[in-house]
């Protein structure tokens, strides 16, 4: 599909990062005690939900209090994952030099490891968004999601296979920096590999065992209704950050690009890059939460390391700004962005699709 | 560490400490897993622009040893700051500290303790620690010369001495800019009036109503020939401005039997503006010289130091790392960092003076 963006001249790119970066300082000038309160106040969210789901759990015997346990308990991981968590770990509260929230050396509530995060996700992910072969994020290693990957039989599955994979989500994070293809094609010795897997191996053994072991004990008799709601609750927050994360990157109008576009990129490509290659979510401010303010992926990888709470106010002007320089703004509804999603997911299982990489081709100055 | 006792090991792989902090505060406010926290259970104002605050710590503070001092630690505006406040009182058995803070201008830290804290809130302390600290057994005579809030640790050493009833000459020079200014006055008027070996001499720089025995002026030889009798058999222990120390030490550490000082420092503003900075590595003990004309990380890696990095831009938050001491300059704002700093991203920053780097 061809680039719904202008391409910028020398000049323009210039212009647009500056105008970015105004916006970035003056939002910066502003971040204060508001801000700590607000992601005290997350925690204290995350804490009160998690004790309210677990202690309506125990009590799971009554259907009520079943749903109500599992529902709260999903609530209290989704926001220790993405609105704490996820944001807390990009440093967009070390400002505050709180030891508590220190992007070095928060940990959170699912298998993954906060340090094989920070380096796939946050370095990665971030400086190298949708480079083909360089942005693991592309597909997670397991799915065709544009053209421009290559096609194998064994992608005729994926429509199937990632329903299992969003509902295993938080997995799939954790043994994404293992580079498992690796090992298997032989490339990376045994004893390396188990090296690598020892501290993700105690942080999943930790989770299995707090969930599904001794939380369900505490509950003497109703140890299977707190196991089975555990089981969803972590079922329910790996389907919705799935969604999010997909959502943010995976729909029709986002952009993939070679790795030649790293050679001599300036940093208004950079932003531009980030700006194709991301996509929001409309929604009410709870939503917005929920999502851990990914719904506004654009303004996130235009500024990962700002507190994610100033994303509804900057996206106002970076939207505006976008406009005069005829960059699209991928925005839309959860409905219109997932079904595009979904529409991926499906066509590029099957072979073909016109690649259309998105080179970078600088306009000559007039 | 008290996370032996068998509970906590208990719940450990249940909830991590910042989760047992959360719950554990709901109900005591100043309980933690292992972070000395304290308190403010008494405040009153100890003289102009000085507040005194009485703490009740936690079980995890470890005590101390009268003229040391803890850093404590407060949130202004939503950033955590640290500073370091002598410990006023000796050691209580209700095991309760005092803290006098003297307000500074443009101190952020100092404002918000004089003017912001109120019974009941709780604030972080460090383990004491510092070296002006006086022997039991010593027989001979002290004398000690505070300035200024150089006062708070020197007040502590007397309170020490005067438990029971003197039996060697104290002598304290305290100056001050005006009479308001004198901290803990009443209690050193009436120690005086009650121990005839102790010797209080206020002198006042800056006051406009001179009273009878007011002394004035900066420390001189002739004021302390005047006041002091056997310099030489003086145990002397001087706290203040850095400036007043280095007056003080120049003109008595070679006349008495002993000396022994503490300066506060001030925030380096003494910025070096060209050339290089030494940059010292606490966690892999080395010194290095780096150029302040390029990030940090930069400068680092040309002397052969490679800490972890990623993007090189300020986004990804893989080179972050504590800065204990010294100034910084953020490449993206052209912010001057004087403080300690939990996670100083390298990559985007330049060292604007000597650095001590947590690498």
């Amino acid at each position: 599909m061809p680039s719904k963006s202008r391409e910028l001249s020398p000049k323009e790119l210039e212009g647009f990062a500056a105008e970015l970066e105004a916006l970035r300082a003056r939002t910066v000038a502003d971040i204060g005690e508001q801000d700590a309160k607000y992601i005290r106040r997350v925690y204290s969210a995350v804490r009160y939900f998690e004790v309210a789901g677990r202690g309506l759990l125990f009590l799971g015997i009554f259907p009520p209090a079943f749903i109500l346990g599992t529902l709260f308990l999903a609530i209290s991981k989704i926001l220790d994952n993405m609105e704490l968590g996820h944001n807390v770990m990009h440093g967009q509260y070390d400002w505050m030099r709180d030891p508590k929230f220190n992007g070095k050396s928060f940990e959170w509530d699912i298998v993954a490891t906060g340090d094989n995060w920070r380096k796939t996700h946050n370095y990665r992910h971030h400086t190298y968004t949708n480079i083909k072969g360089m942005d693991e994020d592309i597909g997670y290693g397991i799915l065709r999601l544009f053209p421009e990957q290559r096609w194998r039989p064994g992608y005729l599955w994926q429509p199937i296979y990632s329903i299992i994979f969003a509902f295993l989500f938080q997995w799939g994070v954790a043994i994404q920096e293992l580079r498992l293809g690796l090992w298997f094609s032989g490339r990376v010795s045994k004893e390396k590999m188990k090296k690598e897997f020892a501290p993700l191996g105690a942080k999943m053994k930790r989770q299995l065992i707090k969930d599904y072991v001794i939380f369900p004990l505490l509950a003497g008799p109703f140890f299977l209704p707190v196991m089975l709601g555990n089981l969803i609750a972590n079922g329910l927050r790996n389907l919705w950050t799935f969604s999010v994360i997909f959502c943010g990157h995976f729909t029709a109008d986002v952009e993939v690009f070679p790795k030649s576009v790293l050679k001599n990129e300036t940093r208004g490509h950079w932003y531009v890059r980030q700006l194709r290659g991301s996509s929001n979510l409309k929604g009410s401010k709870v939503f917005h939460i929920l999502t851990g303010n990914l719904s506004h992926q654009i303004e996130h990888h235009l500024f990962p390391d700002i507190p994610a709470r100033r994303y509804a106010e900057m996206a106002v002007e970076v939207k505006e700004i976008c406009q005069r320089y005829d960059q699209h703004y991928n925005t839309g509804s959860m409905l219109k962005q997932y079904s595009q999603v979904i529409w991926r997911i499906i066509r590029y299982a099957f072979p073909g699709g016109k690649p259309t990489f998105s080179v970078r081709r600088v306009a000559a100055e007039s | 560490m008290k996370s032996s006792n068998p509970l906590k090991r208990m719940i450990k792989p249940l909830v991590s400490p910042a989760v047992y902090d959360f719950w554990v505060r709901k109900l005591v406010s100043n309980a933690a897993w292992e972070t000395p926290l304290a308190t403010v259970v008494e405040r009153h104002v100890e003289a102009r622009d000085s507040v005194t605050l009485l703490l009740r710590p936690n079980g995890h503070f470890d005590g101390f040893i009268p003229g040391q001092h803890v850093n404590v630690t407060i949130a202004v505006e939503g950033i955590r700051h640290t500073r370091s406040y002598s410990l006023t009182d000796v050691p209580r058995k209700d095991g309760l500290l005092s803290i006098t803070v003297k307000r500074v201008g443009g101190g952020k830290v100092s404002t918000e303790l004089c003017q912001h804290a109120r019974v009941g809130d709780v604030l972080e302390l460090g383990q004491a620690f510092g070296e002006l600290t006086a022997p039991a057994d010593y027989q001979g005579n002290w004398l000690f010369l505070a300035a200024g809030s150089g006062i708070t640790p020197i007040i502590s050493l007397i309170r020490s001495l005067s438990l029971s009833t003197l039996k060697q000459n104290v002598t304290l020079l305290y100056w001050a800019r005006t009479r308001a200014d004198l901290c803990f006055f009443q209690e050193l008027r009436e120690l005086s009036a009650r121990e005839p070996r102790f010797h209080l001499h206020f002198v006042l720089t800056r006051e406009h109503e001179m009273l009878p025995n007011d002394l004035q002026g900066r420390p001189s030889l002739a004021l302390f020939e005047q006041l002091v009798s056997d310099m030489t058999e003086q145990r002397a222990y001087a706290c203040g401005p850095a400036g007043f120390v280095d007056n003080v030490r120049e003109l008595i550490a070679e006349r008495v039997g002993f000396f022994a000082s503490e300066a506060f420092t001030p925030v380096t503003t003494n910025v070096v503006d060209l050339g290089k900075v030494t940059v010292t590595l606490q966690r892999s003990q080395q010194q290095v010289e780096v150029a302040t004309d390029k990030p940090l990380l930069a400068a680092l890696e040309d002397v052969g130091v490679t800490p972890a990095s990623g993007c090189r831009m300020g986004i990804c938050n893989t080179c972050a790392c504590e800065k204990t001491a010294g100034v910084s300059e953020d490449l993206l704002t052209g912010e001057m960092d004087t403080d300690v700093n939990s996670a100083l991203r390298i990559c985007v920053s330049a060292a604007r003076s000597d650095l001590t780097l947590d690498l």
